[in-house]
Parts: C-alpha cells; sequence; structure tokens
C-alpha cells in the first residue's frame, strides 16, 4: 500500500499470541521494525494500564512481562505513524513469524 | 566414581568423554577512571560493542543454517539487545558522568536488567536473565581481550559438562559431536533443556557444584530419563547400560513388527484397540502405537492449573489438535468431570465445604447447573467435529433424565451455531460414561436411548465396593476382579449388544492384560487404554480365539471373590502368553 507519510497519531490493540508470551525474540522484532521510524514515537502499554514503555528498546518491552493472551495498546505519534502501527499489528497477528509451538 | 543427581529436562542415556567447557574467572579489574581517559574509554567501549555484534550476526547464520530457524532467532534478539540505544547510553553515562571503567558500567547497568527480568515472575521470562547475563560476558570478553575455547571445536563425540550454557556458548556446536548436556543449574525452560529437545540429545540440569571433580576427557554418563550424572561409571554400571541399550533395541525391533499387526484373535475376530489422552500431544502417540482411535479424551487439563476458565477458542483449538493427529478415526471426547471446586474464577469459595465432593456437584451435574460453562464446551466440540468421526461423552451419568437433558443441550447448542451460521457437524455421536450403579441397573433403558457406552470402570469399581482407591487403608477392597464388577460388566454389555450400540471399557482394568480374556468373553470389542501398552494387549489379543475367552469369563463369573477372579486370570494368561513383551 502506498501511503504518504503523515504526522499524526494512530493506535491499536492486539492480542498476545505466541505460546511463550511476549518474549525476547518477539520483543525483538517490535524494537527493530520502531527503530526503523527514528521520526515518529513509539509506545505500548497494557490495556488495563497507564504506563507505557518505549517500543524501540528490548529492555522495557521486555518488562511488559507479557503472557500470551494479554491484550495491548500501541501508540504512535510523529512521522507515518498509521504505517508503523500497522506493520506492528501485522507482527502480533502473524505471531512474529515464530513457529507454532505448543 | 561420582553419581549426581539433577532434573531431567530430555530424556535418554548416554556414556561418552566429557568435555568440560571452562568456567571463566571474569573479574572486573577497576572501578573507576580518570576525567582525561573518559574519550577513550568511551571509544573502547564503542569498539568492543561493535566487535560483539559482528559476533552474534556469525553466529546466527552458523546457528540457523545448523539447528534452525528458532535457534538463529534467539541471536536476532541478542543482537537487538547489544543495539538497544538505550542500554548504551546508560553504560556511556556511567562513564562519563560517574567515571566507571566501561567494564564496571556494562556489569552494574546489565546486572540491573537481569535482575528486572527475573523479578518478571513467569519463569520463562525469568530465565532470560541468562541472556542478559551472556551479553554481560560478551562484553566483557571483549574488553578484557580474552580469548576462549567454545564448542565449535570440538572435533569427536562428547557429553558436553557446564555451569550454564547460554545461546552464544552453544552456538558454533556441531551436532554430530555433541551426545548430551549436564549444567550445575537450570531448569525446564533453560536454553540447555530447550537445545537438548531440539537435539533430541540427554540432558540433565541443575546439578549443583561438580564441575571441579570432573576433567575434560573423562569417562561420563547422562542419564536424562532419571537425572543423573555419573562420573567414572564403574564396570557394573557399564555393564548394565550396555544391556539395556540392547534390550531397548531389541523391544524396538519387536514393537515394529508389532504395529504392523492387527489386534486380531486367533478365529478372526477384530478387536478395536483405542487410546485414551489428556494432552493433545498424546493423539500423536497413540497414532504412532497403532491406536484405533481416541476411546476417552479426557478434556479437563483445560481447566486445571491456569487460573482461569478456558474460552471456547482453547478448547477449539485443543479439540482441533486432537482430531486432526488422528486423520479420520474416531475420537469420543468426554465433557467436563471434575467437581465445581476445581474450576477456576467464580466457583473458588462460593459453596460450602462438601462434604462428599465425589458425590457432589461435579461433571454433568455441574454442566447442567452451569450452562454457559457447559454450552461453551459443547460449542467448541461441535465446531471442531466437521468432517471428523466425533462422538460426545458425558460422564457420570445417574439417571436418564440427566441423560436426556444434556443430550437436549447439545441440540439446543447446535440450533444456536446453525442461527448465527457456523459451521459444525450435526452428525457427531452422543454417548455416556457407564460409572454410577444406577446406570447398570438400568442399562437397557439407557442403551435404548444412547449411541454408545463407555464403561467407567474405575469409578465404577469405587461407587460399587464403596471404596476410595486412593484410600490405603482399603485399597485391597478396591479390585477389577470383584464377582459384583464382573456381574455387572455382563449386564452392561448384554443391554449394548442387545441394542447394537458399541461399548468399550475405559478406565484402567482393560489396560490390565489378565482381564482381556474376560472381557472378550463378556461380549466385548473394544477397549479404551493408555497408548503405552498398546503393543502388549496387541500380543494378548493375538493369543486367544473367541471361543477360548467365552469359557474363561465363565469360569471367572462363577467364583464368588475377588482374589480367586485375580488368580485364575493370571493362571490363564500366564499359559496364553507366557513370554508377554511389556
Amino acid at each position: 500500500m502506498n501511503i504518504m507519510s503523515q504526522t499524526g497519531t494512530a493506535q491499536s490493540e492486539v492480542t498476545v499470541n505466541t505460546a511463550n508470551g511476549l518474549h525476547l525474540v518477539p520483543c525483538s522484532r517490535i524494537a527493530e521494525l520502531a527503530r526503523s521510524y527514528p521520526a515518529c514515537e513509539i509506545h505500548i502499554r497494557r490495556a488495563e494500564a497507564t504506563t507505557t514503555v518505549d517500543a524501540k528498546t528490548i529492555f522495557d518491552l521486555m518488562t511488559l512481562g507479557a503472557l500470551q493472551g494479554t491484550q495491548l495498546i500501541l501508540e504512535a505519534r510523529g512521522d507515518a505513524a498509521d504505517e508503523v502501527i500497522s506493520k506492528l499489528v501485522d507482527l502480533f497477528e502473524s505471531d512474529f513469524g515464530l513457529e507454532n509451538r505448543n | 566414581m561420582i553419581i549426581k543427581r539433577g532434573i531431567p529436562v530430555s530424556q535418554g542415556v548416554v556414556v561418552g568423554p566429557a568435555i568440560v567447557v571452562g568456567t571463566e574467572d571474569m573479574r572486573v579489574p577497576e572501578r573507576t577512571i580518570d576525567e582525561d581517559q573518559v574519550e577513550s574509554e568511551i571509544q573502547r567501549f564503542r569498539a568492543a560493542v561493535e566487535k560483539v555484534c559482528e559476533d552474534i550476526s556469525v553466529n546466527q547464520k552458523i546457528a540457523s543454517e545448523q539447528i534452525g530457524a528458532q535457534a538463529g532467532a534467539i541471536f536476532g534478539a541478542h543482537l537487538e539487545m547489544a543495539r538497544d540505544p538505550k542500554l548504551m547510553g546508560e553504560i556511556e553515562s556511567q562513564v562519563t558522568l560517574n567515571f566507571n571503567t566501561p567494564e564496571f558500567a556494562a556489569s552494574l547497568v546489565l546486572g540491573r536488567y537481569a535482575k528486572l527480568f527475573e523479578e518478571l515472575g513467569d519463569r520463562y521470562f525469568a530465565e532470560r536473565a541468562h541472556d542478559v547475563f551472556d551479553l554481560e560476558k560478551r562484553i566483557l570478553r571483549n574488553l578484557l581481550g580474552q580469548h576462549r575455547e567454545d564448542l565449535g571445536n570440538l572435533t569427536a563425540p562428547a557429553l558436553v559438562l557446564a555451569h550454564n550454557l547460554t545461546p552464544s556458548e552453544t552456538a558454533q556446536l556441531d551436532r554430530k559431536y555433541v551426545l548430551g548436556f549436564a549444567t550445575e543449574v537450570g531448569g525446564h525452560t533453560s536454553h540447555t533443556a530447550i537445545l537438548a529437545g531440539a537435539l533430541e540429545i540427554p540432558a540433565v540440569v541443575g546439578l549443583g557444584s561438580f564441575l571441579s571433580k570432573v576433567t575434560s576427557g573423562e569417562m561420563v554418563m547422562i542419564d536424562g530419563n532419571k537425572g543423573l550424572l555419573i562420573v567414572s561409571p564403574d564396570e557394573n554400571i557399564l555393564a548394565s547400560y550396555r544391556s539395556s541399550q540392547e534390550e531397548m533395541r531389541i523391544t524396538a525391533e519387536k514393537r515394529e513388527t508389532l504395529t504392523a499387526l492387527p489386534p486380531e484373535t486367533t478365529d478372526g475376530t477384530r478387536i478395536k484397540i483405542m487410546g485414551n489422552v489428556e494432552f493433545p500431544e498424546e493423539a500423536k502417540l497413540c497414532r504412532q502405537r497403532g491406536a484405533d482411535g481416541i476411546g476417552l479424551y479426557r478434556t479437563e487439563f483445560l481447566y486445571l492449573g491456569k487460573g482461569k476458565q478456558p474460552t471456547e477458542e482453547d478448547h477449539y483449538q485443543a479439540y482441533c489438535e486432537v482430531i486432526e493427529s488422528m486423520a479420520g478415526d474416531p475420537v469420543l471426547i468426554r465433557t467436563l468431570d471434575i467437581g465445581a471446586d476445581k474450576i477456576p474464577g467464580e466457583y473458588e469459595g462460593l459453596y460450602p465445604e462438601e462434604n462428599n465432593p465425589v458425590l457432589g456437584l461435579r461433571s454433568i451435574r455441574l454442566c447442567l447447573y452451569d450452562l454457559p460453562l457447559f454450552q461453551t464446551q459443547l460449542r467448541a466440540i461441535l465446531r471442531a467435529s466437521i468432517d471428523a468421526d466425533v462422538g460426545i461423552m458425558f460422564p457420570l451419568v445417574s439417571s436418564l433424565m440427566e441423560f436426556r437433558q444434556a443430550r437436549m443441550i447439545v441440540r439446543e447448542t447446535m440450533e444456536d451455531l446453525e442461527e448465527q451460521k457456523i459451521p459444525f457437524n450435526p452428525n457427531v455421536k452422543i454417548g455416556m460414561m457407564v460409572e454410577v450403579p444406577s446406570a447398570v441397573m438400568l442399562a437397557e433403558e439407557f442403551a435404548r436411548e444412547v449411541d454408545f457406552f463407555s464403561i467407567g470402570t474405575n469409578d465404577l469399581i469405587q461407587y460399587t465396593l464403596a471404596a476410595d482407591r486412593s484410600d490405603p487403608s482399603v485399597a485391597k477392597l478396591f479390585s477389577s476382579g470383584d464377582p459384583s464388577i464382573l456381574k455387572m460388566l455382563r449386564m452392561i454389555i448384554n443391554a449394548a449388544n442387545k441394542q447394537n450400540i458399541p461399548v468399550s471399557v475405559c478406565g484402567q482394568m482393560s489396560s490390565d492384560p489378565k482381564f482381556i480374556s474376560l472381557l472378550i468373553g463378556l461380549g466385548l470389542r473394544q477397549i479404551s487404554v493408555t497408548p503405552q501398552v498398546i503393543s502388549e494387549l496387541k500380543q494378548v489379543i493375538r493369543s486367544m480365539s473367541v471361543s477360548e475367552a467365552e469359557a474363561i469369563a465363565e469360569k471367572a463369573l462363577t467364583l464368588d471373590v475377588a482374589r480367586n477372579v485375580e488368580s485364575f486370570l493370571r493362571g490363564e494368561l500366564h499359559k496364553m502368553c507366557p513370554d508377554l513383551i511389556r
């Protein structure tokens, strides 16, 4: 999809589906993606919480301790906010490209 | 000879020379630097991190090729950690503002993060603290200029012993040369356990301190079944190891030949052997062992130990997995069979202490009481059964009223799904567990209304003889061979055969080889057992004819005490199969 980068805000709710939750490998994929949008601020928080973590740092993402089934809110502010949120949602929905092992 | 006991995390037994992966002495030499050294120290730090990133990338490539994408992904994550701007920023601040050496700063900051992970509660997350320490070691190693032996240098098969094995340490291992792992620390979710599982080699962790007692080259044994590490095993142990390896090979061969043969009596009657399962993974085992289907799928595990009730999707996933594994063979799913006290969520504490939870609000009664709970499970079963041969089995049915109500709810659930235009299988069979004496007495009436019977001998014996089988003081009273039980079995099987509905026995009685002749002699043609005993029971079935079985059953029914029945059947089994392979 060819979207013109717009400055703005965007957000989405996602569910953690991977068997071991949002562990090291998924967190690294999120951080990697987030860091490729330097002009955008991206934060994640648990659905029922107010404290957010910076999605660009893997250490912060790990501290979410999000187990399978956790609902998370993704928020982006800045250039291409829509695009990054959309790509993050894809990551979550494709289980981060990991094999689904029970 | 030294024997140490630890946590077995990957099965198998192996003997061979040890290779001790060195514990380095990573002492951080200095804490502080002078102000005029800050600039050069930062440069030195950044160069070390560059090197670390290069090394990790190389490891990632090798691991992906040698072991798989999953192992490679771990290194991707390590790389991400090494490049994390927040981490780098914090370490560099310690250097520029606090005048710490980069070694001290890295140790401090990473140590803090490791502790954070450990406090995350969930075991899997806490284990990842080791990944942080792994990164710390790499950075320190580069800053301190240390060189190390790694497993990429193995040239002959060996058993790897270490304090702990981190992804970077095992990155370059050649799977040809690694026979097993043993570590001083670690648990079920440690990297060692995961890797050993993937490579399918024996591993024991959490052994406690032992590295000082063993040197590279020494002969060691790792027993991943019992969780043992034996340094310099003596000749006795080695001899029994060799003979058990040989035995295992012979049994495996015999079992191979048996799997191909059908469970048929000598006069050509085919008996169906189904499997009892609890976890979806067991279904695959059943198929491997040649089961004709799943005769009892216990669904309780979905509710227990999770802290919250399973959703319809949770049920659906599990059922689909089992049904798919069985590739068209029949699957009988038993609905919830536990008491209200065991259901997580609203029930806890809602009911007064029951005097007799076994006789209380449980199983089908609980389901009829809590329709949303019941229908969640039913919906998932109906949806998962599309194009499959599935039966729904109600446990603890004690009256016709109960069965009819439950069946009506299944029909209502089907109507709901239809209205919601959600596809399901309208042809699922609906049957019951026969385990309450009242159901036995009305076997003929029930047989007219159900699609199949499954005799749950465990509970039937308990309710009939009024003896708790887990109570050692009355354990002797609990016997599958009790004459009252035999008469009940005859009643049930006759009622089923008269109405031409399938009947099977799914309790422990049918997994016991000496009862097979009796059950077949009474007219049973289907059993459901733990997959591990399927080949043994096949041998028993193949050693008898139906007429022999009928004679045995007739004789057994004349005996008046359980002990005599059991001795008689044991004797008959020995006559028929003198060399049974377990």
